[in-house]
């Protein structure tokens, strides 16, 4: 088989990619290896129901006249209607260094700043000079690791606030340890403190099966299922690929969304990247009865929190550090339609390598996970107040589940601290989208691989 | 094609990019780009539109003569007389 197009990989930068791509030329085949699409973003069934994985909120929220905004330039790209998704703002969410201090913001800015004037007023003149840069900057120029704690420090002269400034970017999308590029940090500060956090009212399900009726509809091809044994290359120029059931499926470009080494891999070529440490994730998801009070967050929809004397964002020494971390309450969304559940998600730093030393060992595997999910449990009870007897289900996800059902290497869920930001991998024809082309979000991730069609492809065929 | 009819191709394009653009105020001798709000990302739905309905393959580097309403009839006039 021959195809023009051949994406790897059908997560939302993959299928956003192929959406903008079928608009114009239908001749595009998008492989998944999964049962289902949606990568990080997916869904599973248990205890019957669907849960979502990786969707806390969307970031990126715009108004519908913010014309420019990442949201509605990548609506206008992929000519989906607002109105298919039916956008739901979040409540409002807060940082909270236990026993130190605690910032709530909204999608409404003037919160945070009003927070940050009222319990930092030595930092805010800092702060507007902070914010006037962050405005001003532009991210993807700049080729060099700028630290944006040195930055932020400089202007704001108070570590507490630099750190609760840094920690919800961190955890929404930082792939490096203890610091971020400043380019990362002003494209995350843009999407979660100027712009918001917002969800559809459907679950990510919904959201999944809008993008592919539209891509179906235009014509666009997709096989689950389908794992890349290997892509075949001569010199420069990639031939196709090589399925796990022995296929053959050549093409004259090809777009891969599944990571920079993993593409490597399928090369069967050294990728001559730094190997830095990969930071890896555990969530557990408790699940409570329709309308259960959180007397201490009714209204919160995530709170991203510290209780450690400092603030650290790396890889751990044991299997979770619960010294921080975010928890979501995925239902408090302004006007959501009611759920038959009430759900509590906390995520934590994890050690990909001691989760990956019990894999051979069922029993202690299992047994890790209970006490992950069990030393979660106080921290989000201090936090949000008592829960735990209400628990009607409960699961976790760690590290290897992530690797196992996304093939993201060691469940890093942000990818290779090495970003490719113009998406060139050394061909002429392959090129890559997606984690670690260093656009993070489900917007995000969906204009990586719109602008990488865009940039290399599309003026080409 | 006529120049009128070529004019009218590419607006119809703009609006379906973009259901709001204001035509009242363009003026066709200043870069669309500026006057409708369009992003470069915007931009190449114009070309591709006009290769998925006309078969016209625009290569990139003749992309600037897209800029301005007149420069896109001039452009596109003896590329779609047959159309």
């Amino acid at each position: 088989m021959h195809t023009p197009l051949l994406i790897i990989g059908g997560g939302l930068s993959g299928l956003a990619a192929a959406l903008r791509f079928a608009r114009f030329i239908p001749d595009v085949l998008l492989l998944e290896g999964h049962s289902r699409v949606g990568g990080l973003n997916s869904y599973y069934y248990r205890n019957s129901r669907l849960f979502e994985t990786g969707l806390h909120a969307i970031t990126n929220y715009a108004d519908p006249k913010e014309k420019n905004a990442p949201l509605n330039r990548l609506l206008r790209q992929l000519k989906i209607k607002r109105k298919e998704l039916a956008l739901h703002q979040q409540n409002q969410s807060e940082i909270h260094f236990l026993d130190r201090q605690s910032l709530l913001f909204s999608n409404d800015f003037n919160l945070l700043e009003d927070e940050i004037n009222q319990k930092f007023p030595a930092s805010f003149a800092g702060f507007q000079k902070l914010l006037a840069l962050i405005t001003a900057y532009d991210p993807f120029k700049t080729e060099f690791f700028i630290s944006a704690k040195q930055v932020i420090q400089h202007h704001l002269q108070d570590s507490l606030l630099t750190d609760m400034l840094l920690c919800p970017l961190m955890y929404y999308g930082s792939s490096i340890e203890n610091d971020m590029d400043f380019g990362q940090f002003v494209i995350m500060f843009r999407a979660i403190f100027l712009e918001g956090m917002f969800r559809p009212s459907g679950t990510i399900k919904d959201l999944l099966e809008i993008l592919l009726t539209h891509y179906k509809g235009y014509g666009g091809q997709i096989r689950t299922k389908a794992s890349v044994a290997k892509i075949i290359y001569d010199n420069k120029t990639v031939k196709g690929v090589v399925l796990g059931s022995g296929e053959e499926i050549s093409c004259d470009y090809m777009l891969t969304t599944i990571g920079s080494e993993e593409t490597f891999k399928l090369l069967g070529k050294p990728s001559g990247m730094k190997k830095l440490p990969r930071l890896g994730f555990v969530e557990t998801i408790f699940e409570l009865p329709p309308k259960a009070e959180l007397e201490r967050a009714r209204d919160r929809t995530i709170i991203f929190y510290n209780k450690a004397k400092k603030f650290s964002y790396q890889q751990p020494r044991e299997l979770i550090d619960v010294n921080s971390g975010v928890i979501c309450m995925p239902q408090n969304f302004q006007n959501l339609p009611p759920t038959s559940f009430t759900e509590v998600r906390t995520t934590h730093l994890a050690s990909y390598k001691l989760w990956k030393e019990l894999k051979n060992d069922p029993d202690s595997y299992n047994r890790a996970k209970e006490n992950a999910a069990h030393s979660s449990l106080p921290v989000a009870e201090k936090i949000l107040g008592n829960f735990a007897q209400n628990i009607v289900y409960r699961d976790t996800f760690t590290p290897l589940t992530i690797e196992r059902f996304t093939g993201k290497k060691n469940g890093a869920i942000y990818g290779n601290p090495v970003k490719i930001k113009d998406g060139n991998i050394g061909f002429d024809n392959l090129f890559l989208a997606g984690t670690d082309q260093g656009f993070l979000g489900i917007v995000g991730s969906m204009l990586s691989g719109v602008s990488i069609i865009n940039q290399h492809i599309l003026p080409r065929l | 094609m006529t120049r009128d009819a070529i004019k009218n191709l590419i607006l119809e394009i703009i609006e379906d990019i973009d259901e709001d653009a204001d035509f009242d105020s363009l003026q066709s001798d200043k870069p669309l780009r500026d006057q409708l709000d369009l992003d470069s990302m915007d931009f190449l739905d114009i070309v591709m539109e006009l290769r998925k309905r006309h078969k016209l393959q625009i290569p990139e580097e003749d992309y600037p003569e897209l800029a301005t309403l007149d420069s896109c009839v001039n452009y596109l006039e003896p590329l779609l007389a047959d159309a």
